[in-house]
């Protein structure tokens, strides 16, 4: 706590801890020059985000694997950042939720010291950052991981949903996104759903809670990675002007309920 | 020039003299546990004087406000550092006044080539339960102390102690948010008008003063500051400010 020498914060949390978000060394030389074991990188899949009526709902399913293995079928892969910010986490589950606890550290670092909140544009763009940090590892086979950030934008008053690519590019989608092994198989049913339907952000929360876990039955069924509902709830929370909210274990038991086939 | 343990004693007392004289006409910052969560109030004139510091733990100070900023700044430093690197469970008031700031500050104090820390801090660590809440008392000379219950931060320990007296008898029995800030406003006002009566005794004699004259001075000029760690909350942030429509009903009879 030296006076002469103390540096006016800047509410940079990265400086502060020495960079947390460098690749681990593995060692290896890529995946073409003998490349990590798949095994030891456990991933999280599916996970969706869709605007309705209030705000933006993230759905994801339970399940972590680890190349053939169901490693863990209570993940957690929606995580709030802040009271107005969401992550969904598909990829390698070690990596994101480390990520995952950088983020959480730098957005309240940044508003504590600052005295106010790091901007909308600012958090997606750390979350870039993470990415393009983490391709090394990447590149080596091992410690990829794909988010979605959803927000509500005091600003705009709407809800908002950010995609990644695998090398930290951001992109702003107007309806849904998602990510994970089984989002490539549903995607076009997204849009199946908004034609024949509603847009997403025209549904009360309940209908588009529905459409959700359809299509994470749906991504269940053709992606052996995902968990769907059957066994194990999904996780889904919301976030609004009021803030981020979890669906209870209630509450989702009845939507599941009210689907066809559903329990 | 040779330095003697006289030199250091009487530089020790200067500048202890130095800084009560700056912090004695500080605003009082008092704290309350209560069954909702841990509430913090004072009243300040310009800049803010109670901040969030960690997940569970916010701060009030009383000095040079570039100081205060030192020391808020040091604290979330080290609750963060330690929070990502070990768990937000291992960031306590214990290591967090005792181990980080403590230390430091006793160094800033004794080092008579350096201009001292003008400050005196209270933290607060929300826990589970009322009774488990801890407030962290620290002084501009590293001196430090925990309690229960309540605590205040006044221009003097005097003025401390007077208004310890206040709510030892009377914060047990408040369960109310606004039961809470009226008290606290009260605790302040009692702090605020027993540093001032020293300053009073040494020049021109004692002065009773009303704690609700006193009040409404400074409601008058000032903004009352509170600030609440929530217990039952569901959001991120269990730190909020409390809005003047929550604070109104208590400071109405002030206004």
């Amino acid at each position: 706590m030296g006076r002469a020498v103390w540096p006016a914060p800047a509410g940079g949390f990265r400086e502060l801890v020495g960079d947390p978000l460098r690749p681990v060394e593995t060692g290896s030389r890529g995946a073409a020059a003998g490349a990590v074991p798949a095994a030891l990188d456990t991933h999280g899949t599916t996970v969706i985000a869709v605007k309705y009526r209030d705000g933006v709902l993230n759905v994801g399913d339970r399940r972590a694997t680890a190349n053939m293995a169901i490693m863990f079928d209570r993940a957690e892969k929606v995580i709030a950042l802040d009271d107005y910010t969401l992550i969904a986490i598909s990829g390698s589950f070690a990596r994101a939720m480390e990520i995952v606890r950088y983020l959480k550290h730098a957005f309240k670092y940044y508003s504590r010291t600052q005295l106010q909140e790091m901007s909308l544009d600012g958090k997606v763009s750390e979350v870039s950052r993470a990415i393009a940090g983490n391709l090394p590892m990447a590149l080596q086979g091992i410690g990829a991981f794909i988010p979605i950030v959803s927000a509500y934008d005091p600003r705009t008053n709407e809800g908002r949903i950010f995609f990644y690519d695998g090398m930290g590019a951001r992109f702003e989608t107007a309806e849904f996104g998602a990510a994970g092994s089984g989002s490539e198989r549903i995607r076009g049913a997204f849009d199946y759903i908004i034609r024949t339907k509603a847009p997403f952000r025209e549904m009360p929360l309940d209908d588009a809670l529905r459409e959700c876990l359809v299509l994470l039955d749906i991504a269940a069924d053709l992606d052996a990675a995902t968990g769907g509902y059957a066994k194990v709830l999904p996780v889904a929370k919301t976030i609004t002007v009021e803030g981020v909210s979890e669906i209870s274990a209630e509450e989702m038991q009845e939507a599941v309920g009210s689907l066809p086939g559903g329990r | 020039m040779v330095y003697t343990p006289y030199d250091w004693n009487q530089a020790v007392g200067q500048r202890t003299e130095y800084i009560e004289e700056r912090i004695r006409d500080g605003s009082p910052v008092v704290g309350i546990s209560l069954p909702e969560g841990a509430l913090l109030v004072t009243v300040h004139q310009t800049q803010r004087k109670v901040y969030e510091i960690y997940d569970r733990i916010m701060f009030g100070g009383i000095g040079n406000q570039s100081d205060l900023e030192t020391a808020r700044n040091a604290a979330i430093d080290f609750a963060h550092r330690e929070g990502f690197q070990r768990s937000p469970d291992d960031v306590t008031l214990q290591r967090l006044v005792g181990s980080a700031l403590s230390p430091a500050i006793k160094r800033a104090f004794a080092d008579p080539f350096n201009v001292p820390f003008v400050f005196r801090g209270l933290f607060v660590e929300l826990a589970d339960r009322r009774e488990e809440d801890s407030f962290g008392w620290i002084n501009y000379d590293g001196e430090y102390a925990f309690h229960h219950d309540f605590c205040v931060i006044a221009g003097s320990l005097e003025a401390e102690n007077e208004v310890t007296r206040l709510l030892h008898a009377a914060a047990p029995g408040v369960s109310t948010l606004e039961g809470g800030v009226r008290l606290a406003l009260e605790g302040w006002a009692t702090g605020k008008i027993q540093a001032r009566r020293r300053i009073d005794d040494e020049t021109e004699g004692e002065r009773r003063e009303d704690p609700a004259t006193a009040l409404r001075d400074a409601l008058s000029t000032g903004t009352l500051e509170a600030a609440l760690l929530e217990r039952g909350t569901r959001r991120e942030s269990k730190f909020r400010l409390l809005k003047p429509a929550e604070t109104e009903a208590a400071a109405a009879e002030y206004r």
